[in-house]
């Protein structure tokens, strides 16, 4: 593509197709600054009078900062459980390689593909008495999670030689010795990878704690905009002035992190 | 070193929570499929195949069925040639690229319930950016009240979803990209082969692995879509835009537990009868690599 005329035409619908994923955002962010009537048009002037008021009745109202604490503490939660688990796991999957090892790893591959039953799960929940409870959601999403973290770590346990195995066990460390001091370290990167994509997923998944949350005070920013935007649903200013709230942070921290946001959870998925 | 000696509890965290959470479940799951397991009854009875004879009865098991099926399709084709659309024009080294990139893939990391919200604001059959802008460029008559009518609304929610996710099949083709050698295309160039043939024949087949990938991610996630489609539809106008997990909700929430159960069912096997072919290509592709 030498001809500068092309590359000019490259350029331009590269700008309209920008425009295309940026107008939503302008026309969430100036509508939220308008009063009931005005953001109900969805036009894209600025307001004829800045209105404030949407954010205050969402932080006194929408509960944004129970919701942003719950949906930390859960993500934060899923991120250690299934870092750690599927790391262990990964190690000696690989490293036995054998039948027993080889039908837990496809059992795990199953998982990547097939969805789960939710109605069930809710009745389980109920049955082990830990139904609505933090601890029953943490364990819905580490389950759901753990294949592609296990398929992703057991693709790179194959990097890392054996001869640094046997070396360690030479000079008489133990397999947790080897695992901790000297496997885990050499998984970082992909561990930030899974790290990455346990968050993004957890914080704005919708299903999970729509099905097992039924305990308001422990719903996730997620579950609170649905809540939120059904009781408020005839005031779009409202509507938009809480979307601000829970994008800005996303947007924050993407922009921060973009490179390796963006590196992650494409690369979470090439590898895995 | 023997393998033997590595100790097999260290896979016990995973596959318990594991077992517990996903597969019990789902298991549990084929039994009560059997069973007129309701809230609003106190017994729960096996009735053998009821569940799925008034289900397969249903045209509404039909719609869920088809327009699960074309959604996944049409977001697969469609997220792959507008992602991989992107990523050639992007690689015709355009100034910016980086905050390009940023932006293209900013919607994927926002959660899709939100984007369903900001959409029906967007498809608005008055006020919506849509009509607003087909009015603009003199294309007024075309304007629809895109979710409630019929005709329009899957396709709606379509265009929606790939407007979240295009920017992530973009990134990933725009990696594969990269590792194309730039001499490689450029003395096809000297010989004389025209883009389309370069394309084809050079960059293509380079590609295939982010392909692959792209597709696969997108066959099995987009079978699985919930929440858009009950923002901005509910699987409506009537069952117009009915998909498998907003079936299984609105039955859910009717309390008819088993009947919810055997839906989710079909839609394992569903996934599993798609999902697993593909993924089978996948690997076997890997083994000659």
């Amino acid at each position: 593509m030498e001809q500068p005329g092309k590359k000019t035409l490259a350029s331009v619908v590269v700008f309209l197709g920008a425009l295309v994923i940026l107008v939503p955002f302008y026309m969430i962010l100036v509508n939220s600054f308008k009063g009931i009537r005005e953001s109900a048009l969805f036009g894209m002037g600025l307001p004829s009078e800045w209105n404030f008021d949407n954010y205050k009745e969402v932080f006194d109202k929408g509960n944004i900062l129970r919701g942003f604490k719950n949906s930390f503490l859960i993500s934060g939660l899923v991120v250690v459980c299934v870092t750690l688990f599927a790391s262990m796991a990964a190690f000696v999957i690989q490293r036995r390689d054998d039948r027993f090892m080889r039908t837990a790893y496809l059992t795990f591959i199953m998982g990547l593909i097939v969805p789960v039953s939710i109605v069930p799960t809710i009745r389980l929940m109920g049955d082990l008495h830990i139904r609505g409870t933090y601890f029953s959601l943490v364990m819905y999403y580490t389950a759901v999670l753990l294949p592609f973290a296990v398929f992703l770590l057991v693709g790179f346990m194959k990097q890392i030689p054996r001869e640094l195995d046997e070396a360690a066990l030479l000079e008489g460390c133990g397999y947790f010795r080897l695992y901790w001091r000297i496997v885990l370290p050499l998984l970082v990167t992909v561990l930030v990878t899974v790290t990455i994509v346990v968050m993004v997923s957890v914080w704005n998944d919708f299903f999970g704690p729509f099905y097992l949350m039924t305990d308001s005070t422990k719903w996730t920013i997620v579950l609170q905009i649905f809540n939120f935007v059904s009781l408020y649903n005839t005031n779009w200013g409202i509507v938009f002035a809480f979307m601000v709230i829970v994008i800005a942070p996303i947007l924050l921290v993407y922009l921060l992190l973009q490179r390796y946001i963006i590196d992650g959870l494409t690369a979470g998925s090439v590898k895995g | 070193m023997e393998r033997r000696k590595y100790p097999i509890y260290f896979s016990f965290p995973a596959l318990s929570v594991f077992l517990l959470f996903f597969i019990a479940p789902t298991l549990i799951g084929v039994y009560y499929s059997f069973t007129d397991w309701n809230v609003n009854a106190d017994s729960i009875r096996f009735i053998g195949l009821d569940n799925y004879k008034a289900l397969f009865g249903e045209p509404r098991l039909g719609k869920a069925l088809s327009n699960t099926l074309i959604f996944a399709a049409a977001v697969t084709l469609l997220q792959n040639a507008v992602g991989l659309g992107l990523a050639l024009l992007m690689n015709e080294a355009i100034r910016m690229r980086n905050l390009y990139r940023t932006v293209f893939f900013m919607p994927y990391v926002i959660a899709p319930i939100v984007i369903g919200y900001v959409f029906r604001a967007i498809y608005h059959p008055e006020h919506g950016i849509v009509n607003e802008a087909l009015g603009w460029i003199g294309l007024g008559s075309l304007g629809q009240d895109w979710l409630n009518d019929p005709k329009w609304a899957l396709f709606s929610i379509i265009v929606t979803d790939i407007w979240r996710v295009a920017g992530f099949a973009m990134v990933v083709y725009l990696a594969g990209l990269q590792f194309i050698p730039k001499d490689l295309t450029e003395s096809a160039s000297i010989d004389g082969a025209g883009y389309w043939r370069r394309f084809r024949h050079i960059v293509f087949p380079l590609l295939a692995a982010s392909f692959t990938v792209n597709v696969l991610l997108s066959v099995i996630g987009s079978m699985k879509v919930f929440e858009m489609v009950m923002v901005l539809t509910d699987g409506g106008p009537g069952y117009t835009t009915e998909v498998f997990y907003t079936y299984i909700r609105s039955t859910f929430s009717l309390g008819q537990m088993g009947y919810s159960t055997a839906i989710n069912l079909v839609l394992f096997v569903l996934v599993t009868v798609v999902g697993v072919p593909v993924l089978m290509a996948l690997k076997k592709r890997e083994v000659e690599m």
